[in-house]
């Protein structure tokens, strides 16, 4: 009854895509040969093995092109771990040489947007290809290695491509913006291109260099929150800076779909939409008690700390970037907490962020406040309500499981992480903030230790939560399910 | 092209599916919602839910941009209000599924383009003319002709008895240049041969030639022409109506159903028909009904699996020529394997007109054959097209496609290596689902 996996038409995908890397690995190249560093030699080398190992994955011969669900999954989640084997070589032969599962940790830390990093020495002292190199992963992983190549590619223009797309797009439903997948995709990343494009032109105008404006765009429109410098965006010490950052991170956090949308006038798609409402009532409110904590703790000192950086924070953790507000070491307890609260909820669903995605958590609050009113009025009739709609009730209970799923992964991850002997407090923070692609160090909380410290076995496990949190779960635990393979 | 489909019904779901294949921008209307996620998360499409007969959904489709606005909900009504709206709303053409003969009449084809309907699809009247014409020739499975019979394409089965079988095509070839063989269905699969492909027992060929080679072909294939008399049909559906109302007084019908309801109001609708009431499964009912004096036996039952069924048993009975009603896709293939004569299709039909309407949307004479992997269709060339640019050997063809002939000057012709086509020309083309673009790009 079950048909075999076509796993000659995966690879053959597979291969084309390596192929692609190889092209963006030209990047990296051209930085180093401009900046005259020895590096230049390993992304030529690298560019060529990863191009090659494409070619041949492309030449395998198929017998048919049929893709079904299962294949979807499958292959979206293997592109994922080949993008993230070949692009961990540069971090091990350059001139900066990490060991294998660092390697593999940064590589996939890059491509999921969780911007962790076990680098043990500044950032500074790497070369400017491998900098640019980290940033360009974000970027590409920002909006998905699918989604960019099923734009770029027609041939992906299938049924195929549309599961594969579904497996990796971000989100509850996919709303398809036009009618051909390709089409999309399209839209999808001329958005995102168009939004880095712009931001890189306004950080330049600011006090960073060209260089400089390039990782940090990577870094902010993906919210992957990397840095080109040691001291991260407030090493420059330019509100200027901080509110760039922080507008494009607001709108990362945003559905790109409905980006697109209001770019092309249609506004209605903005104000008719619960998510939206939710997302912007989040970063007041928690801005205002960032804000009022800092306030009443008595130690002010300037007018940036009650207004600018709370808001910077609040935006930062709730897109999943991971960028540090200046001072938010000496901020109250209390705020950290509510970090931890914006680290699972996530910006809405269809963007570039991480987490469960506000969506998940409006669907989760309506329900249970209607399962609260059954309990005292049993004959109610009511329906968990979307922008006016009624949700499907299938869809609210695959959200649930979402939910539960997830939080199940953050205490399995963090008890197994405690088995590789780090400290309890580490162990669930750094799955917590790996699954939820923040990549906040537990240094955050303020007695634990950054991810440089971490055993090799932990990395690996942390690598596998990134994935899973990128591609929300499903797409990664379903092939560890035996209906899968049976 | 920009297609907007209202109702996810079996036509449009059909229609959708076949349609996101050909690399064509699909946009589907329906109220049901979960018939919408199932199409929505597997096919290359966009739907909409809401009515399609509201400005507002229909807006929400972008039907202002169509090109193509294809109406087939179930009910007549639906369809025809939602072309009108689309029209108003400056959809290109727009497509309705109807079922009444009324609609179709040329005496009200003003007042249809009055209401913003251009083109009609009348599954049942298409498959009334599908069975007269089977009915016709007996001898063959499918039968398509080209300008007034000038250029005929026919599937025939072969079986060990026809002198083709066995023969490799190039051999074939060199014996008599009056066929083209332009595809092999074999194993559930349609191919395009090459020289070296062998015609095998148990193949359907589709083969084309000039209508005065007909008799040598029929000989080939070691068939013989039967003449039809008395056909016999189960189930007085709207199609066994129109199939009377079209070849009634040429054949003799008799008509097995066993709704009394039904029975009782068939003799208005079919004058020169015998009428039974009874169940024509039942071996006794069909021997009451005298199927051993009758030539032809037809069943058009609701049920595809009673359809195939009760064909067999009739077919024990001697019957020479046996067409059933296959609504099932999955079935089409099985009982064309069981050696059903004709198997009819409405969506099948249903989708060929749109296919015909998608090749060549302002000629209204091009006809198109669908079947269950392929499509037949007869294209114009037009002055500047790419496939006039070199001989036939030379255009470096699709596997995907052949072109098995052409008219010129109202005079059929074959295709072969050497033919170089002229605006003007009228050819027939065959191609397997899903290369229909490229179909596209070369008469562009």
């Amino acid at each position: 009854m079950r048909s075999k996996l076509n796993i000659r038409i995966l690879l053959n995908i597979v291969g084309g895509l390596l192929m692609l890397e190889g092209a963006f690995l030209l990047i990296p190249l051209i930085t180093c040969i401009v900046y005259k560093e020895s590096d230049w030699l390993v992304f030529l080398c690298v560019m060529v093995l990863t191009a090659l190992v494409g070619l041949a994955l492309r030449k395998i011969p198929t017998t048919s092109t049929r893709m079904g669900k299962r294949e979807g999954f499958l292959l979206t989640a293997s592109v994922w771990v080949f993008f993230t084997i070949f692009g961990m070589l540069p971090f091990i032969f350059c001139s900066t040489p990490v060991g294998l599962s660092s390697a593999f940790f940064e590589a996939m830390s890059g491509f999921t947007t969780t911007g962790a990093t076990t680098l043990k020495f500044p950032i500074s002292d790497l070369s400017h290809g491998m900098i640019i190199w980290m940033a360009l992963m974000q970027w590409i992983g920002g909006m998905g290695i699918i989604i960019f190549t099923l734009a770029v590619v027609p041939a992906l223009n299938t049924s195929g491509g549309m599961l594969m797309f579904n497996a990796e797009a971000t989100g509850i439903t996919h709303d398809k913006i036009r009618p051909r997948i390709s089409q999309t995709a399209m839209t999808l990343w001329g958005t995102y291109f168009l939004l880095t494009v712009i931001l890189v032109g306004l950080l330049w105008l600011g006090p960073m260099d060209f260089f400089d404006s390039l990782c940090h765009a990577f870094g902010t429109i993906s919210t992957g929150g990397f840095s080109s410098r040691t001291g991260s965006v407030s090493e420059y010490g330019s509100d200027y800076v901080l509110i760039v950052v922080c507008v494009f991170m607001l709108l990362s956090g945003m559905n790109y779909a409905m980006l697109y949308q209001m770019a092309i006038g249609r506004w209605r798609a903005f104000s008719h939409n619960d998510v939206v409402r939710v997302y912007f009532g989040i970063i007041v409110v928690f801005s205002t008690l960032f804000a009022l904590g800092h306030f009443l703790d008595g130690n002010v000192e300037s007018v940036e700390e009650v207004t600018l950086y709370p808001v910077f924070q609040v935006v930062s953790s709730l897109t999943s970037t991971g960028y540090l507000a200046p001072g938010f070491f000496m901020w109250e307890p209390f705020v950290l907490a509510l970090t931890f609260i914006m680290m699972f909820s996530g910006g809405c669903a269809g963007s570039t962020s991480g987490g469960a995605k506000i969506d998940r958590l409006i669907y989760l609050k309506r329900f249970l406040s209607n399962e609260l009113t059954h309990c005292v009025h049993s004959n109610a009739i009511l329906s968990v309500k979307m922008n006016g709609k009624i949700v499907n009730r299938d869809l609210v209970t695959k959200t649930i499981a979402f939910l539960s799923l997830f939080v199940l992964l953050i205490l399995g991850g963090g008890v197994v992480m405690s088995f590789m002997g780090l400290k309890p407090v580490d162990s669930f923070f750094s799955a917590f903030s790996c699954i939820c692609n923040t990549g906040f160090g537990a240094s955050l909380t303020g007695y634990g230790e950054d991810f440089a410290t971490i055993p090799d076995a932990a990395k690996w496990v942390l690598s596998f939560l990134m994935l899973t949190g990128r591609l929300e779960i499903y797409t990664v635990i379903i092939l560890f399910s035996r209906p899968f393979w049976k | 092209m920009r297609i907007v489909i209202a109702g996810a019904g079996e036509v449009g779901t059909h229609l959708a599916k076949l349609l996101s294949f050909e690399e064509q921008d699909i946009i589907v209307i329906d109220q049901d919602g979960e018939k919408l996620d199932v199409l929505d998360s597997s096919y290359n499409l966009m739907t909409v839910k809401g009515s399609p007969t509201s400005f507002y959904t229909l807006k929400d489709a972008h039907t202002s941009r169509a090109d193509l606005f294809i109406a087939v909900t179930p009910s007549e009504s639906t369809n025809l209000v939602a072309c009108s709206i689309a029209k108003s709303l400056g959809a290109q053409t727009t497509v309705a599924r109807i079922s009444h003969y009324g609609f179709m009449d040329p005496a009200n084809k003003e007042a249809m383009n009055r209401m913003g309907v251009d083109r009609l699809i009348y599954p049942e009247y298409l498959a009334a003319k599908e069975i007269a014409t089977a009915l016709k020739h007996s001898w063959v499975r499918n039968w398509f002709e080209l300008h007034e019979g000038q250029i005929i394409l026919v599937g025939v089965r072969i079986r060990d008895n026809a002198p083709l079988t066995g023969m490799q095509l190039k051999e074939f070839a060199s014996t008599t240049n009056h066929f083209h063989v332009s595809a092999i269905r074999r194993n559930h699969e349609t191919i395009i041969p090459r020289g070296d492909d062998r015609m095998l027992a148990g193949d359907v060929l589709y083969i084309t030639c000039t209508r005065e080679h007909v008799p040598d072909l029929i000989k080939l294939c070691g068939k013989v022409e039967h003449n039809i008399k008395r056909v016999l049909v189960m189930g007085g559906s709207k199609i066994a109506i129109r199939l009377l109302d079209l070849v009634g007084n040429k054949y003799r019908f008799t008509i097995i159903d066993n709704n009394r309801e039904v029975c009782e109001n068939l003799p208005e609708k079919c004058p020169n028909a015998e009428i039974i009431h009874g169940d024509a499964r039942d071996p006794e009912v069909l021997a009451e009904a005298r199927i051993d004096e009758c030539d032809a036996f037809i069943a058009l039952s609701p049920s595809s699996e009673s359809n195939i069924l009760t064909t067999l048993s009739a077919k024990e009975f001697g019957i020479k020529k046996s067409v059933a009603e296959v609504e099932d896709m999955q079935f089409i293939a099985q009982a064309e394997a069981l050696g059903i004569g004709t198997v009819i299709n409405k969506k099948l039909l249903a989708s060929s007109t749109i296919f015909q309407l998608l090749l060549d949307a302002d000629s209204s004479s091009s006809k198109c054959l669908a079947l269950t992997d392929a499509e037949v269709a007869e294209l114009e060339v037009k002055p500047g097209a790419k496939i006039t640019r070199a001989a036939v050997k030379d255009l470096h063809l699709d596997r995907s496609m052949t072109l098995a002939a052409l008219i010129r000057d109202d005079k059929g012709m074959l295709v072969n290596g050497n033919t170089v086509f002229q605006p003007g020309d009228k050819v027939l083309i065959f191609c397997l689902a899903g290369s229909l673009h490229k179909v596209e790009k070369l008469f562009s």
